[in-house]
């Protein structure tokens, strides 16, 4: 039998994985150097490319993904009799925004943040494995479950890592901040804005 | 939002104002004392119910010329109400009792101002968010899932934990003492159940035609519970038609 090609095996290794895999993952399940590896890959996306292909490679989550092409999505949904998910609410979106820009956070947090209760629109993501639990906040009492974002999640809105999303700062101007405060407190000038921990 | 419709048909027992009122929702489809049972019983979860659309229903399905409209729009609205009461306290914050005074003070307005920035700004993170899930949701992944090999099935560590954490922990339950105290169990009628089966089949109808509608529908909890576990089986040719339920020898 003729060995397999390079690509021929990132290929197959991807075909049977249904989350990302990263270049490390690839390079152990396959024994390919760094440079064969980056070479296989630059091939299969040449292959795969969504002009002429059904299915595509996809660079999300840190790794690597063999996905169908969006443009045959009609008709898998046929095919599977299937609709597509329902989309988020607006609460399950507000709650990852939340752990995204200023995760890993406790449910608790999530709350205070949105300013109503979230418990269970977190356990929602929980299952749909959108969130998972990272650890524990040890400061606080109780030791609470930290949340993050997962890889499906990344994978879900085709981002590589968080760096990929906007910063929280960008996605608001100061003028409308500043009419937010004076609605507020009456000032007509906005204080300097304090700095806000954003996602890049 | 779902898409939901009433079956009603008016005044087909009487006696029990709604228990001919049927509600097809995204979560659940069925009677809808079945619904407010469910419910309170965390079986079905109060953030994912509807109302407004509950309301719709029944206000569709209203029968203006029954001679019990009275009374079941009376049994409907307090039912609603206390659905209503229900949600509405689960979305606030979980009380802390032992909670700093602190944080009962009102906030100053610049401190209001600096929470409103905030979430501002992670509402407009959720609007990007939705984008991108709109963007993307037309990828399938090969979803090719290699089954675990005999004698080495894979436990997920994630998985595992939460399963764990939701049979270990509660949240905290919403005050129900305003809709009155625990009276039956599903233990209790079981065991009915299993008592009037000893001398064969017996149907539905006939078990619970002594009884009031609170029983009738915990009687019927119970029989899927004892179908469940394999005690008894149910025959129903017909939906909405005679139950008959009969032991498993």
């Amino acid at each position: 039998m003729t060995p397999p090609s390079p690509a021929a095996l990132v290929e197959a290794v991807l075909l049977v994985s249904p989350r990302p895999i990263d270049r490390k993952s690839l390079q152990t399940a396959t024994d390919l150097s760094e440079d064969t590896l980056k070479t296989a890959l630059t091939e299969l996306e040449s292959r795969y490319a969504p002009e002429r292909s059904g299915i595509v490679l996809r660079s999300v989550a840190g790794g690597y993904q063999l996905a169908t092409n969006p443009a045959c999505a009609p008709a898998i949904e046929r095919y599977r009799e299937e609709a597509r998910p329902a989309p988020l609410s607006n609460a399950a979106l507000e709650v990852l925004s939340c752990v995204l820009y200023m995760g890993p956070l406790t449910r608790g947090a999530i709350s205070a943040t949105r300013g109503v209760n979230s418990d269970a629109v977190v356990r929602g993501l929980l299952e749909r494995g959108l969130l998972s639990e990272t650890g524990t906040a040890t400061d606080s009492p109780g030791s609470p479950a930290l949340l993050a974002t997962t890889d499906e999640f990344l994978a879900a809105t085709g981002a590589t890592g968080r760096e990929d999303f906007p910063p929280l700062d960008s996605l608001v101007g100061p003028e409308e901040l500043a009419r937010v405060r004076e609605r507020l407190t009456g000032a007509s000038e906005a204080p300097a804005e304090t700095p806000t921990n954003g996602a890049a | 939002m779902s898409e939901a419709r009433a079956e009603a048909q008016t005044g087909a027992r009487g006696g029990r104002a709604l228990s001919d009122f049927t509600v097809n929702l995204d979560v659940y489809s069925g009677p809808y004392e079945w619904l407010l049972a469910l419910i309170l019983k965390d079986e079905v979860e109060i953030f994912e119910v509807p109302l407004r659309e509950i309301v719709s229903l029944y206000l569709d399905s209203r029968p203006t010329e029954a001679p019990d409209s009275l009374e079941r729009d009376t049994d409907f609205a307090g039912s609603a109400t206390a659905l209503v009461l229900l949600k509405s306290r689960s979305l606030l914050p979980a009380l802390d009792p032992e909670a700093d005074d602190d944080d009962d003070e009102a906030l100053s307005p610049e401190q209001l101002a600096e929470r409103m920035h905030q979430y501002l700004k992670i509402k407009r993170g959720a609007e990007t968010l939705r984008a991108r899930f709109e963007t993307y949701a037309g990828f399938h992944p090969s979803a090719h899932y290699a089954p675990p090999r005999s004698g080495k099935l894979r436990i997920r560590q994630d998985k595992l934990t939460i399963a764990a954490r939701r049979t270990f922990s509660r949240l905290v339950e919403p005050p129900v003492e305003h809709l009155g105290p625990i009276t039956l169990t599903l233990q209790d009628l079981a065991a009915v159940i299993r008592t009037s089966l000893a001398h064969g089949p017996v149907s539905y109808e006939t078990l619970t035609e002594k009884m009031d509608r609170l029983h009738s529908a915990v009687t019927f909890a119970a029989a899927l519970s004892l179908a469940y576990e394999g005690r008894i089986t149910l025959h129903q040719p017909a939906p909405l038609g005679p139950l008959t339920l009969e032991p498993v020898r």
